[in-house]
């Protein structure tokens, strides 16, 4: 294990150039580039807004910062774990002709779309401007968050991602997750709203809950993060990336005949 | 477990080394390759992959600054040997050595991206490879005026034509400075200059001490660029040694003169010549070959080797038998079917798959060439309780007590029992 680590960083320039690759093919094809990415969230934005400020009348303040600051996440999420899944039956053609550490992949489909969020995020800083909410010192916080989540992606993806090679459907019942895993996610509603044991309960068996509600708290709340509450969520993601690297490292020595 | 090592090599040392490599694929005809077909299978299971052993028992090795030349009809193991040395697949058993950073151009322009530009993808293919960016850096301006690039270095490769796409992957492959350059079928890229030119470029790198592996279906090329050469037909290593000879015995082959002898059918059969898909262990295993020989053949000289291996791979037993000169025809086939049975007493084998392989040979002039091999699977029985191991011994436990020579054994769940071969 310590030398396959020692690979990963003697071949760090490809992370490099894979996350380089993924942002300029998906910021080349179209006019509007880059702007497109910051589109979708902010279309997004617009509509549950809509929905839940004029037609629901849910009375939150400030509505489309509070869900901008989990939808930017979220959509991390959803995009990292679509194209994780799928990295290693995509990339067929070059892993059947070129030794490189497939770990790798996954890894760089996570990063560029870290990228793709922190891209993002001036987006965000722009409407609480606007709405005129408070900058704490505590958005220096963000980067832990940021680590926390990208380390469970990354687990998740090095489960994903072998399965997919095994069970082509593996993609379908990924999509079919994320669409409950959303709902299942305080995002377009607060946690306050879920009945408190239950929502007890959405803490423990959804890290990212946990997440989304720390990224609330210090942009939308203006608030201090909890310590504690974030050290768990960050030792659940490290458990999962080892054993999403083990599985990945197991099943990757017959991956190859079946791409 | 067989592992890859790179470490840099001497000079004269061995930079390749294969020991006894073989791979096995599983191939399923009705795969289960999604969750929807697991589900079904857990309702109405199917049956088990066959197994297909795309090399076999394959031992040589390359010194430095040497090329080597692999050869071999299609689906003759080629590839596969080609995966193994550049680390794509893993051996099933049997030992790889490859000593020094290895360079594969197993198809020009893989890892390629089509929406990048030339450059881009010049740096792309680098850190595939693991190049750092500054080293690539060093070496663009070459592998651009190698390629005959300038001009297009910052277009798309999608607009690229296949000869400027295959330029450049030829171009980037050959500045990487390899110790072990692999090579499929790619010299003939581009036009006839450009051709002269990536052949010059190979020269110069094998005279820098890389050294090449090289394969291809044109023996002429394999003739006069190599110094050695293997010879592979149906995964098994059939020639290895200097490229001419080597190459001389591939085209007898391609001319057909020793494929009109062949096996026709290898079955497992009991005693009474009955086929059987299992055998118990302890008793007789009979195997029944059916051999093609066209009338006026006379199977002198030919050869027929039954080997046994185990599910590992480990080969168990292997023997060689020279047939008579004259075999009887058998009436209840074609007219040039012959008959040969071979018998293994009392089978010393624990329970277990077991391959029995039987390779048909020519032997001429002192060297042994293949001409035909079949392979197929039984599974050994074994009413032996707790063994371990692979071969069952014949074997019996005695001890004494209260002074008496032989004692029944305390009953402690144990049973031993041991058979003679009949």
């Amino acid at each position: 294990m310590v030398s396959q680590a020692v690979e990963l960083i003697h071949y760090r320039s490809l992370i490099r150039n894979l996350v380089a690759k993924d942002l300029k093919v998906r910021y080349k094809n179209s006019a509007l580039g880059f702007l497109w990415s910051l589109l979708n969230p902010l279309l997004m934005m617009v509509v549950f807004t809509f929905v839940f400020t004029q037609l629901l009348d849910q009375n939150i303040p400030d509505f489309p910062v509070f869900v901008l600051a989990a939808l930017l996440p979220w959509n991390w999420t959803a995009t990292a774990i679509t194209a994780g899944t799928t990295t290693l039956v995509d990339n067929a053609p070059l892993i059947n002709k070129v030794y490189f550490p497939r770990h790798l992949l996954p890894i760089s489909v996570v990063l560029s779309n870290m990228a793709n969020f922190v891209l993002a995020l001036p987006a965000l800083f722009l409407f609480m401007a606007i709405f005129g909410l408070p900058f704490t010192a505590w958005i220096l916080y963000l980067p832990v968050i940021v680590l926390v989540q990208a380390i469970f992606l990354a687990g998740l993806v090095f489960i994903l991602a072998p399965l997919h090679v095994y069970f082509r459907d593996t993609i379908v019942l990924v999509e079919v997750g994320l669409m409950a895993w959303m709902f299942m996610t305080p995002i377009f509603y607060p946690i306050e709203a879920v009945a408190p044991n239950l929502a007890a309960w959405m803490y423990r068996i959804n890290p990212l809950a946990a997440i989304v509600a720390e990224y609330r708290t210090i942009l939308y709340h203006g608030g201090v993060p909890d310590p504690l509450f974030m050290a768990r969520t960050g030792a659940t993601a490290v458990l999962l990336l080892i054993a999403g690297y083990l599985l990945f490292t197991r099943l990757n020595r017959n991956v190859g005949e079946h791409l | 477990m067989a592992r890859h090592s790179a470490r840099l090599a001497r000079h004269d040392e061995a930079v390749i080394e294969f020991r006894d490599v073989s791979r096995r694929f599983v191939l399923r005809h009705e795969s289960r390759a999604s969750f929807q077909d697991w589900f079904i299978g857990l309702i109405r299971p199917r049956g088990k992959g066959e197994e297909f052993w795309a090399l076999r028992d394959v031992s040589f090795s390359v010194r430095r600054g040497e090329s080597l030349g692999v050869i071999g009809r299609n689906g003759a193991g080629k590839s596969t040997l080609l995966k193994l040395v550049t680390r794509i697949l893993e051996p099933t058993s049997g030992k790889i050595a490859i000593h020094g950073r290895t360079h594969a151009m197993l198809e020009l322009g893989a890892g390629f991206h089509p929406e990048l530009s030339g450059r881009d993808n010049v740096y792309l293919n680098g850190s595939i490879y693991g190049f750092s960016r500054r080293e690539m850096s060093e070496r663009f301006d070459q592998i651009v005026e190698f390629a005959e690039l300038e001009r297009f270095i910052d277009t798309p490769v999608k607009h690229y034509s296949s000869g400027m796409f295959m330029r450049l992957g030829f171009s980037i492959a050959a500045h990487m400075d390899p110790d072990i350059l692999v090579i499929d079928e790619v010299l003939a890229v581009g036009d006839a200059s450009f051709q002269r030119k990536s052949h010059k470029a190979l020269q110069d790198l094998k005279a820098n001490g890389t050294t090449i592996l090289f394969v291809s279906h044109n023996p002429e090329q394999v003739r006069g660029f190599c110094d050695r050469a293997v010879l592979l037909q149906h995964g098994q290593l059939v020639e290895f040694g200097p490229s001419d000879d080597v190459v001389d015995h591939y085209l007898r082959l391609l001319r057909g003169e020793e494929t009109r002898v062949a096996l026709h059918r290898v079955r497992v059969i009991d005693p009474l010549g009955a086929p059987v898909e299992t055998a118990n262990s302890g008793e007789d295993l009979g195997i029944e070959v059916l051999l093609r020989v066209p009338d006026g053949t006379s199977t002198g000289g030919l050869l027929l080797a039954l080997d046994l291996h185990d599910q590992a791979g480990t080969h168990l037993f292997g023997n060689t038998a020279e047939l008579p000169g004259e075999l009887p025809l058998l009436d209840e086939f074609q007219g040039d079917t012959r008959r040969v049975r071979a018998r293994i007493g009392g089978l010393p084998l624990a329970e277990g798959p077991l391959t029995v392989s039987v390779s048909l040979q020519r032997s001429s002039g002192g060297e042994i060439q293949l001409l035909d091999r079949q392979e197929l699977e039984i599974y050994i029985i074994s009413d032996t309780r707790r063994q371990r191991g692979i071969l069952q011994l014949d074997h019996a436990w005695d001890w004494e007590m209260d002074g008496n020579t032989t004692g029944n054994p305390v009953e402690t769940g144990l049973t031993f029992e041991s058979r003679r071969p009949r």
